[in-house]
């Protein structure tokens, strides 16, 4: 775990200031102030948004903080992301290695992520992809049928053939299936091909990259 | 107005010639009319299996190049009455003829004729997309085994993207002993992947490889299994309700070696 109080981060929609849980107000701030006069370069007028693990803040600290990046440092804060222990991807509940899988987590809030959802068997020699977010399939994929995702592949049905989760490298990204019987499956660079003539185990599987960078298939609870 | 059916697989040898000569020939039976098309130009065999060869005299291609009528170039089954055999040119090649071309044909017969059933070839390719041009449905032929399912899957979506529906399965030379010693994919199995309706299962039958020889189609032979199979299919063409009886595999005395089996 990471102790640093305040963490600024650039991802595709924007800075992020983000905060660590367990924190007074006064901390976050002389933290913030050592942060940005460390940089050498002025943020003056850029957006920012904020990002907490759990809420460390009370919602007048926070309004109180927003004054002070505004006046302070000329920023301004576009939105203030709190991240619930139960929006926490099931990557951070399992012992993994990723130290990346932290800020990973944060890359993403969970609350406005794109799914598309499609209603087919996906046959073989048919694809179905998603590079902007989740697919969720109302069917099976069949052998020689493939499903690629930038974020999680969700199956309602058997999958018999390829998926690829967090197609652009979110290591996070699962895929679950109520039959996971893949020919393959992969997500992010990690593959994995499970051995051939497995029988459907009867209850729903989750597949994610957990310790020591492999791919392991669990049964699928709750996230 | 009749309808034009295009039987279908992707995988070669897996019956789609026997099942056209022999549900053509149930359906003609049935008092049915129809016409057997055999698309797989370069390498036609429809005519062989219907013991008609020494009859063609025109094909198709020559009813595309204007050389003959349609009407002409229809080879009257020896057996059977209402039943007809637009034969396939072999010296020609599949991409010698287009989908519209095709599609032509079937539009004219289909005016004329009942059923009109296209003996599709193998592959994917031109030939398959030929063949199923002019088709209003399709039945896929698929044996129990695993590229025969995955080819007919592949092919079950290129002919959903054509529109053609409904898209009914036939499961050919599926041998109940060997499904019972877990040697064999069980009719369930198929289905299960496949995801389409069943119109029927025709059984291993030696009878099939001695009629393919004589070029006299199973369905005229009593009592065989594989020819009580089609006549079966044939009827659920004609909209009679039929129901599919159980092979052995899944009787009762097999549910009950299977679930002991799956207790080990
Ligand atoms: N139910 C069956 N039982 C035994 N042999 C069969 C059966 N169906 C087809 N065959 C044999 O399989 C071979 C290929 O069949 P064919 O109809 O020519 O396949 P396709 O047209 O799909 O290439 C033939 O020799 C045929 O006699
Ligand atoms: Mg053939």
């Amino acid at each position: 775990m990471d102790n640093t109080i305040v963490k600024l981060r650039g991802y595709k929609d924007g800075l992020h200031l983000i905060i660590n849980p367990k924190v007074s107000l006064k901390e976050v701030e002389t933290a913030i102030h050592e942060l940005l006069s460390e940089m050498n370069q002025s943020l003056s007028g850029t957006s920012i948004q904020i990002d907490m693990m759990t809420t460390p803040l009370t919602s007048d600290d926070l309004k109180e903080l927003e004054t002070h990046l505004t006046k302070s440092y000329d920023l301004v804060v576009s939105g203030v992301n709190v991240l619930d222990e139960k929006d926490e991807s099931p990557i951070l509940a399992a012992p993994t290695t990723h130290s990346i899988s932290e800020e990973l987590s944060l890359d993403t809030p969970m609350h406005v992520e794109n799914a598309q959802v499609v209603r087919q068997t996906i046959r073989s020699g048919q694809t179905t992809s998603c590079l902007t977010g989740s697919v969720i399939l109302y069917g099976d994929v069949n052998p020689g049928g493939e499903v690629i995702a930038s974020g999680d592949i969700v199956v309602l049905g058997a999958l018999r053939g390829s998926a690829h989760a967090g197609a652009n490298g979110r290591l996070s990204s699962v895929i679950i299936a109520m039959d996971l019987v893949p020919l393959q499956l992969q997500i992010g660079t990690y593959v994995n091909r499970p051995p051939l003539g497995q029988k459907p185990r009867g209850y729903p599987e989750i597949a994610r990259v957990g310790a020591e960078d492999i791919i392991i298939v669990e049964e699928f609870i709750k996230f | 107005m009749g309808k034009v059916i295009v039987i279908t697989s992707g995988k070669g040898g897996v019956g789609k010639t026997t099942s056209t000569a022999n549900l053509g020939t149930a359906l003609a039976m049935l008092d049915k009319t129809v016409v057997i098309v055999d698309a797989d130009v370069g390498l036609r065999n429809l005519d062989v299996v219907m013991g008609l060869e020494s009859r063609v005299v025109y094909t198709s291609m020559d009813v595309i190049e204007k050389r003959c009528e349609l009407s002409k170039a229809l080879v009257k089954d020896r057996r059977v009455e209402n039943l007809m055999l637009l034969a396939a040119s072999q010296r020609n090649r599949k991409d010698d003829i287009r989908p519209e071309q095709m599609q032509d044909i079937c539009e004219k017969l289909k005016e004329d004729y009942d059923f009109v059933l296209i003996d599709s070839p193998a592959g994917i390719e031109q030939g398959f997309h030929n063949a199923a041009a002019g088709a209003d449905e399709a039945i896929i032929v698929t044996t129990p085994d695993l590229s025969a399912i995955r080819d007919a899957d592949r092919i079950i979506g290129l002919l959903q993207n054509e529109g053609i529906e409904p898209i009914n399965l036939v499961i050919n030379r599926l041998s109940a002993t060997l499904v019972r010693k877990g040697n064999m994919i069980s009719k369930n199995d198929v289905l299960d992947i496949l995801n389409i309706d069943l119109l029927g299962v025709i059984p291993e039958d030696t009878g099939v490889i001695a009629s393919t020889n004589r070029g006299v189609p199973l369905v005229h032979t009593e009592r065989s299994p594989g020819a009580e199979a089609y006549m079966r299919i044939a009827r659920r063409m004609t909209g009679q309700r039929v129901p599919i009886p159980d092979m052995r595999e899944d009787s009762f005395l097999d549910q009950i070696a299977n679930w002991f089996s799956k207790k080990k």
